[in-house]
């Protein structure tokens, strides 16, 4: 029993940081790459994105892990679906009701979070083989993990496109009397691209000199 | 009968689920549609306001304008009638879309209450190239519009953009944005104008404006 009581912390906690790190949807599992190439070219969309998710995650994980007894094997991809599309559908007309300009800014990448893979996956993964306690655990670390690599992608491409994050201008622009020259590629797909390429280096270089 | 049995029971918790989120989606849809709703109308009031400094009220036209679509299809368009505080007419605006370079554009136009200059055109909705396209947004693009004439514009590469006159200067390797939103003005506003001008509701603000 003590035992027990020591494991679950430890289990809840492992589970969690798995999310940012070891198992980072985005950078080791390059899973939901569609939302990270395409709301990226500002941390505001980046970070609304992530909250987004994060909801859907939370909330499909819940449904999932409650009904995991009762799911039949062939309609359990029906069923995962299903749960996934009534969240986003109400993410959706949450952020229309009370973000209104940010809804029109992420257009249609909110409603293609039905075809997320990361939620699909920790619902496959997790939630319909876990506890509900531990499937929110999961949920958020991967959610918390996704919007944290978004959000670290964002910043580089808005700083080097605009010479600004969070929309708080930080490089003295160029035309203003200042040094720096915006580059308006990072705004565009192929910022992302390099910037995610990079990034994805970057983290194979780190995770290759640990092992 | 065993059929019908095994399908129940391979299938209820779809069933079931399908109606408890159908109940879901439906319950928040009626809570946020209003906002939502509220939401669009303030988006284009603030948008025609600041195009038509004077207007306090937008009223929606009775009469249906109907306008021809470049597919040969008869679409309908809602024009809104500016209003100042005294409630007179200082202007008219209905929305406008057509095929942008990357996607749809979708605009507000404004026009003056006669109907004979446009007072500005606001981007309600594109999705044209960051730092090309997109810069149909911007001032250098959308000021040559104010005050032009209400009819056909003509877009030219080389000219000055601070003249007001039917040519509309274009944006730098913006060509195919420029040309669409200068297709999607002048066909909305001629059409439209002709349309008004018909139903004889040009001529009744010709006739309060004097």
């Amino acid at each position: 029993m003590s035992n027990s009581r020591q494991a679950k912390p430890a289990l809840y906690s492992q589970t969690l940081l798995a999310g940012l790190w070891r198992e980072n949807p985005t950078l080791r599992l390059l899973l939901g790459m569609c939302p990270t190439l395409a709301v990226t070219a500002a941390v505001k969309p980046a970070l609304t994105m992530g909250c987004c998710v994060i909801f859907v995650l939370v909330c499909s994980n819940i449904i999932v892990s409650l009904m995991r007894d009762l799911l039949k094997p062939h309609v359990r991809i029906l069923m995962f679906t299903l749960t996934i599309a009534t969240f986003v559908t109400i993410a959706d007309l949450i952020l229309k009701a009370f973000q209104p300009e940010m809804s029109e800014t992420l257009g249609p990448y909110v409603p293609l979070i039905i075809v997320n893979c990361i939620i699909i996956c920790r619902a496959e993964a997790c939630a319909s083989k876990n506890g509900l306690v531990i499937s929110i655990i999961d949920a958020v670390g991967m959610g918390v993990g996704f919007t944290l690599t978004l959000c670290v992608l964002a910043s580089i491409r808005e700083l080097l496109a605009t010479g600004a994050v969070f929309e708080i201008q930080v490089l003295p622009l160029a035309r203003d009397g200042g040094w720096f020259v915006q580059w308006a590629a990072m705004g565009m797909p192929v910022g992302a691209f390099i910037t995610l390429g990079l990034m994805l280096g970057l983290v194979n270089i780190v995770t290759g000199k640990k092992t | 009968m065993s059929k019908i049995k095994q399908f129940v029971q391979q299938s209820w918790l779809l069933i079931v689920a399908s109606f408890f989120f159908g109940l879901l989606i439906a319950v928040t849809d009626a809570g946020l549609s209003p906002r939502i709703e509220q939401n669009k109308v303030n988006k284009r009031n603030r948008l025609v306001g600041a195009l038509l400094p004077e207007a306090r009220n937008f009223v929606a036209l009775d009469t249906e304008i109907q306008i021809e679509s470049a597919g040969g299809k008869t679409e309908k368009v809602e024009v809104f009638k500016a209003q100042s505080e005294s409630g007179q007419c200082v202007g008219w605006s209905f929305n406008a879309s057509g095929s942008g370079f990357a996607d749809k554009i979708e605009l507000v136009v404004a026009v003056d209450a006669k109907f004979e200059k446009i007072a500005g055109f606001a981007v309600l909705s594109s999705n044209e190239t960051p730092g090309f396209g997109d810069q149909i947004k911007g001032d250098y693009y959308r000021s040559q519009y104010k005050g032009a004439p209400a009819g056909e514009l003509k877009l030219v590469s080389i000219g000055d953009p601070k003249q007001i006159d039917s040519k509309i200067v274009a944006i730098t390797g913006a060509t195919v944005s420029s040309e669409a939103v200068v297709e999607i003005v002048s066909y909305f506003v001629t059409q439209i104008k002709e349309q008004m001008q018909k139903k004889g509701i040009i001529g009744n603000v010709q006739q309060q404006a004097s």
